[in-house]
């Protein structure tokens, strides 16, 4: 189920894979969720960061794929380099998928030292959305 | 020992000075090198810009546009999420809400959007291109001229784009106005105001106001779009590799 989990994830990032700086129709920028888990694998990259955490909740244990804004927002934002490393615990606030599946768009997030960065309010959310849209 | 005599001293004077004052009439333009991001009114609401206003789009034109929406509606598809930089006029309206970095010099001007890094040179005087030599594209062919304290930018040989907020011919012709203001805070204020004449994919001339507040020593940061296809390709070359 988890190795299900992933592949979906997997896909669904991969499956526009010509198009990296994609349509945000996917996500639902009018809800905010958080998901705390082990990172294992984060690039903070151009146009979407990008994200493997693994996580352990009432649902089990399985690794989900996000992705986020860009590297360059989030500088904005306080990200830094080096906030993230593979192994660190940390906790992200997303813009779930519309279709319900796990994964969505990483707003915020607050590392493993207790920095936060990102957006988060709804109309910072609808500026990311028009970014993340190319927009 | 030649000693200078007084007329002497009071020409070469005067001519020093007519070449500073020469030199400070050149620099009297406004000089807007340096880090611009989009400029909110206080109190204005940071939401997203919305749809806008409607367009007085011809029929030919609506058509287009709308054949154009109809592709890529199932898809959400958009030129940026190709790597493709977004093109005039969005360019200049703030591509993504990303900032832009103007450097001026006399006789050209670059303007770097930093989404998609992309890159516009105005040119003056003697460096604007005959109209012969221009090559078409998303951003088109800009010359720029100084009138008062405006600097006044026409940019013509743009291809067709149907795929932005405000779509437009090969026959679009975009001028814009950059003058300087102060925000309630002080703060510089760029003032670009935008109008687009485009007789095929319009029936009036489109305007739009645009803002941008100087960051004071602010930088703006390298944008390489495609890196995360590259990243996915060499993981797929790897995953191939290791089936092997």
């Amino acid at each position: 189920m988890k190795q299900f989990a992933l592949i979906a994830a997997l896909a669904a990032l991969c499956g526009a894979s010509v198009a990296a700086h994609h349509s945000a129709v996917q996500f639902d920028f009018t809800r905010s969720e958080t998901m705390t888990g082990v990172v294992k694998k984060f690039r903070a990259i151009n146009p979407h960061m990008q994200l493997v955490l693994h996580v352990k909740d009432a649902k089990g244990e399985r690794d989900i794929v996000f992705e986020g804004h860009s590297t360059n927002n989030m500088y904005r934002a306080g990200y830094r380099d080096n906030m993230i490393n593979v192994g660190d615990t940390i906790t992200v606030y997303i813009a779930p998928l519309r279709d319900g599946s796990e994964g969505g768009y990483v707003t915020a997030a607050v590392t493993a030292s207790g920095v936060r960065f990102g957006a988060q309010s709804r109309a910072e959310q609808a500026r990311e959305r028009e970014r993340a849209e190319g927009r | 020992m030649h000693r200078v005599g007084a007329g002497f001293r009071f020409s070469a004077a005067m001519a020093i000075f007519m070449m500073v004052g020469a030199a400070r009439l050149g620099a009297q333009h406004p000089d807007f090198t340096g880090v611009w991001t989009t400029y909110n009114e206080p109190g204005q609401a940071l939401a997203g810009r919305g749809a806008g206003p409607a367009l007085p789009l011809t029929e030919a034109a609506k058509q287009k546009v709308a054949r154009y929406q109809a592709l890529v509606a199932p898809t959400g598809d958009t030129p940026g999420g190709f790597c493709l930089g977004t093109g005039m006029p969005g360019s200049m309206l703030g591509s993504g809400g990303y900032p832009m970095e103007i450097q001026q010099r006399p006789e050209q001007i670059m303007i770097v959007y930093e989404a998609h890094s992309e890159i516009r040179r105005v040119y003056l005087g003697d460096r604007i291109v005959p109209d012969a030599d221009r090559l078409p594209g998303r951003n088109g062919h800009s010359s720029g001229r100084w009138d008062g304290n405006t600097l006044v930018v026409e940019t013509t040989h743009l291809v067709e784009q149907v795929d932005q907020r405000y779509p437009h011919s090969d026959k679009t012709r975009i001028v814009e106005r950059y003058h300087l203001e102060k925000g309630k805070g002080g703060e510089d204020v760029l003032v670009a105001d935008m109008t687009m004449t485009d007789p095929v994919f319009y029936t009036t001339p489109v305007t739009v106001v645009k803002k941008w507040a100087r960051v004071p020593n602010g930088h703006l940061l390298p944008y390489e779009c495609a890196e995360e296809n590259w990243l996915k390709r060499l993981e797929e070359l790897e995953a191939a590799a290791a089936k092997k």
